[in-house]
């Protein structure tokens, strides 16, 4: 049987360009309101999607004059939307830099017993000053750190979700016994970062551990995803890039003793669908204008740490600004993307600019539902991509048109699933149940998964 | 200080399976009904058919010791509350979440992300946290004393205030035409520096539908009394007597006024337990059946000694609790509203211990009776001026809250002090708080 295709749709607002939120027939606030996400949600479950994905910063970031931005909080609208759904994953992203690891592994152990273990952690070290702002800090701390402390954070994380263990709760009425304290286990985490007691007060889950999602490109993210990631979430362009990381990250997840089909790897992918090519390109065309330029210059400087008045809309990057994107600050993924783009095919600002299509810096397909579906499976056939995390151009009605469109192409070839098999994430990433381990007889994130 | 609100109000405490230790141990519930969200969902419709006000849910982010005996506090509130807003379409949905143990701009946007999903249906039940094991899973030894989490708390919520002000009303635009998304000189940053917190903002979540989240009290020591004074818009603070109660009112109230503000717009809503039956006496049977259902080691006196911080060799079945214990233990770090209130009251009547254990569970007054009688000692005490209503506590879910539904709410209706409908559609409504102006404009 041919390899299946894992698919998540990433709920990013009004969809992955700057203008998207412009597209004819949009409401421009849906974003703002939870029928937004329960919809898209309710749509992905009956196209069998593995998980909607929720992206998220604790701050404002975009420039608020042009376009939308991450607003109601990740947890508390999957939570609504677990009790609307039955059977797609809910992943969220909560940042390792501004949370406790007792209140994140709380949050995910209650939105998988409310959504019967169907929620997953996108763990984030959170780039940008404006985050750092809002908890009592100048700036973002630096790099490294962010990412030692995310996994200490990871590591703490998954103690707490093994303090129960499967059968604590005894629930016998005859003799008062309710739990037995013998199967809750304390965490006693002390680390440089962190010190938890524990246990948690959640039982274990339905689905043992909520998913660990991890994304991140430079060598301390890949590191961090490779040691904890179940899946990975990257924004290769390129078909080199993609299988470069795809081999990269899962031959280090095998060096960290795990095993290389307990890491799904989803690069993202954003769509533009039209009925025929032609209908497709003008759609990709409206999109880009829809950008307010204002909004895009601006925008790239700061995802480039240059000043504004550096970018030449006609004119080359300037180079002589730009650092060496291991040693650049911000969100290095994006970076290395731009940078990379620029680079390899010679671009001017208004090039660059119009290629990210305000994008999020993500592969963009344009295309017949053919062809999207020929896309999908070329890297899933060449062993470098285990599906996509979706990134439609427009929501909903771009991920309506994938739906409707692209998922029956890719169920005919009998590459989709066309019914649940599990009624868990990990059941429908194709993830083992990690076995339980009592915390302090050895260290939990370190365990093989499978 | 009465007479702008006249109608009572509710909220439903709902505490896993019930307040009662013994209350997973009745025959309908299935042990894991606390980690159930069918469960709540089923609590949450019979408290939206009674039309009341409220749900609140208690917490605390610690494995309490007492899950080996019964449930104890498990999911996050927001998280639970968030899910039951898709089930229901009335009630106000209260979380409870300590200041103690969260970063404000984190439970600011939680709180407010509830709002929006409910469609302005959230309070915040605000809680300092005193116990030491929760701390210690945030890295944190030694807890500050009373007066500075107190303080912190002010603090906290006066930030909290500024980040849900965040955005006017209007700040949010969205015109495709213009490509204008939102007017930032309608977004406002509360660049809050205090001696405890500093936060920039803007919070990255719009206006409430209600103006901002109700704030919710419940302490009731003399710091909980001037926290409530100045923040709290409805207090959820424990009186076994009426006398102390109509005190505690007047206090509240005066102290809100000396801050200038409008002693009216403050629900006090203590908690009761109700327990009823078709008589009197079937009623104290019932009462009676659900304490034998205790295990030896949480006997209700055990409970009663332990809450006033005593050995329980020091209390008498059938003689009244002597004088010295009426004092409060040195180094007691619980709750000191509850032990102020229950003394008192045993003070005042001179009542058994076994009377006493039939009109306390927990923390809360009991309430055994009719229909008629349980909606009689509502109304009295109403009618008195102490209370705006009570934060109906049942002792097993939902069984006792459809008792108190079905049987007591209709009664109050027929005498024209309980809504015969929802009359708006966010929890600011149903308590007859007005919508706060945002401190932003001027």
């Amino acid at each position: 049987m041919s390899r299946q295709v894992h698919l998540n749709v990433n709920i990013l607002n009004s969809g992955v360009f700057g203008g998207s939120w412009r597209f004819p027939g949009t409401d421009p606030l849906a974003a703002f309101g939870l029928e937004h996400y329960i919809g898209i949600a309710r749509k992905a479950e009956a196209a069998r999607l593995d998980a909607i994905f929720l992206a998220d910063g604790p701050a404002i970031r975009e420039d608020l004059r042009y376009r939308p931005f991450n607003s109601l909080e990740p947890s508390v609208v999957l939570a609504a939307v677990a009790a609307a759904t039955s059977a797609i994953g809910l992943i969220g992203t909560l940042s390792s830099t501004y949370n406790d690891p007792y209140d994140v592994a709380r949050r995910f152990a209650t939105l998988d017993q409310l959504s019967g273990g169907r929620s997953g952690w996108n763990v984030v070290t959170t780039a940008g000053k404006e985050s750092a702002r809002n908890f009592g800090f100048d700036d973002e701390p630096d790099h490294a750190v962010r990412y030692a402390r995310a996994a200490e954070f990871v590591e703490a994380v998954r103690k707490l979700w093994n303090s129960w263990e499967p059968d604590a709760l005894v629930g016998d009425k005859p003799t008062w016994r309710f739990a037995d304290p013998d199967k809750i286990h304390s965490t006693d985490h002390h680390g440089p970062h962190f010190d938890v007691a524990g246990p948690l007060n959640v039982p274990r889950s339905p689905q043992g551990e909520p998913v660990v999602v991890q994304a991140g490109a430079s060598t301390d993210g890949r590191a961090l995803a490779a040691r904890v990631g179940e899946v990975i979430f990257t924004a290769a362009q390129t078909e080199q890039e993609a299988a470069e990381y795809y081999r990269d990250v899962k031959a280090r997840a095998v060096g960290y003793g795990r095993s290389a089909e307990g890491v799904v790897v989803l690069p993202g992918l954003s769509t533009v669908i039209g009925s025929t090519e032609a209908e497709a390109q003008r759609r990709r065309e409206l999109l880009a204008e829809l950008v307010p330029p204002e909004y895009a210059l601006t925008r790239l400087a700061g995802q480039l740490g240059v000043p504004e008045d550096a970018l030449v809309l006609d004119g080359p990057l300037p180079w002589h600004l730009l650092a060496d994107a291991d040693e650049a600050g911000g969100s290095q993924t994006f970076y290395k993307i731009a940078v990379g783009l620029a680079q390899r095919e010679n671009l001017t600002v208004r090039q660059l600019l119009r290629r990210l299509g305000g994008g999020a810096g993500h592969r963009i397909v344009t295309g017949t539902p053919e062809q999207i579906a020929d896309a999908i499976l070329d890297w899933v056939d060449k062993g470098i991509a285990d599906g996509f995390n979706l990134m439609p151009d427009v929501l909903p009605s771009g991920f309506d048109d994938f739906v409707d469109h692209v998922v029956p192409i890719l169920q005919r070839r009998g590459r989709f699933r066309t019914e649940y098999e599990s009624t868990t994430l990990r059941g429908h990433l194709g993830l083992a149940v990690p076995a339980h381990t009592v915390p302090g007889s050895g260290d939990a994130a370190d365990r093989v998964v499978a | 200080m009465i007479g702008v609100d006249r109608t009572l109000h509710f909220l439903v405490n709902v505490g896993s399976a019930g307040y009662h230790p013994a209350a997973w141990l009745d025959p309908a519930l299935t042990p894991d009904a606390f980690i159930r969200l069918e469960h709540y969902q089923r609590v949450a419709a019979v408290a939206e058919r009674g039309l009341l006000d409220g749900l609140l849910f208690p917490d605390i982010p610690v494995q309490q010791p007492s899950i080996a005996r019964g449930p104890a506090a498990t999911l996050d509130p927001v998280l639970l509350t968030s899910a039951l807003a898709v089930s229901t379409e009335r009630v106000g949905l209260i979380p409870t979440a300590t200041s103690t143990l969260n970063l404000p701009y984190n439970l600011a946007r939680r709180i407010l992300s509830l709002d929006h999903v409910s469609g302005g249906r959230a309070g915040w039940n605000v809680v300092t946290t005193f116990e030491p094991n929760a701390a210690r899973n945030f890295g944190i030894e030694h807890l500050p004393e009373r007066d500075e989490r107190y303080r912190r708390a002010g603090e906290y919520v006066e930030l909290t205030k500024k980040l849900w002000d965040s955005w006017e009303d209007d700040a949010l635009i969205g015109d495709q035409a213009s490509a204008r998304f939102a007017d930032p000189d309608k977004v406002h940053a509360a660049q809050h520096r205090g001696e405890f917190f500093t936060v920039a903002g803007p919070l990255n979540v719009t206006r409430s539908p209600q103006g901002r989240p109700v704030l919710v009290q419940a302490g009731s020591s003399a710091q909980g009394k001037a926290f409530a004074a100045a923040h709290a818009e409805a207090i959820y603070a424990t009186q076994f007597g009426l006398e102390p109660a109509v005190q505690f009112a007047g206090e509240i109230r005066a102290a809100a006024a000396a801050l200038g503000r409008d002693p009216a717009q403050i629900r006090i809503l203590p908690g009761l337990v109700p327990v009823i039956a078709g008589t009197t006496a079937e009623a104290s049977a019932k009462f009676d059946t659900l304490q034998a259902r205790l295990h030896p080691d949480s006997a209700p006196v055990r409970a009663l000694a332990r809450w006033l911080g005593y050995p329980d060799e020091d209390l008498a079945l059938d003689a009244p609790v002597p004088e010295r214990l009426l004092t409060l233990p040195e180094n007691r770090i619980g709750p000191q509203g509850f032990f102020a209130s229950l003394t008192r009251y045993a003070a005042d009547t001179g009542h058994t211990v076994r009377q006493l254990l039939s009109e306390f569970l927990g923390g809360h007054r009991v309430v055994i009776g009719t229909p008629e009688q349980v909606a009689d000692h509502i109304e009295t005490w109403w009618r008195s001026g102490a209370v705006d209503g009570f934060t109906v506590i049942p002792a097993v879910l939902p069984s006792y809250l459809e008792d108190f539904v079905d049987h007591v709410v209709p009664i109050l209706r027929s005498r024209g002090i309980f809504r015969a409908d929802y009359t708006g559609q966010t929890l600011r409504s149903h308590l007859g708080l007005r919508e706060p102006a945002n401190s932003f404009v001027r």
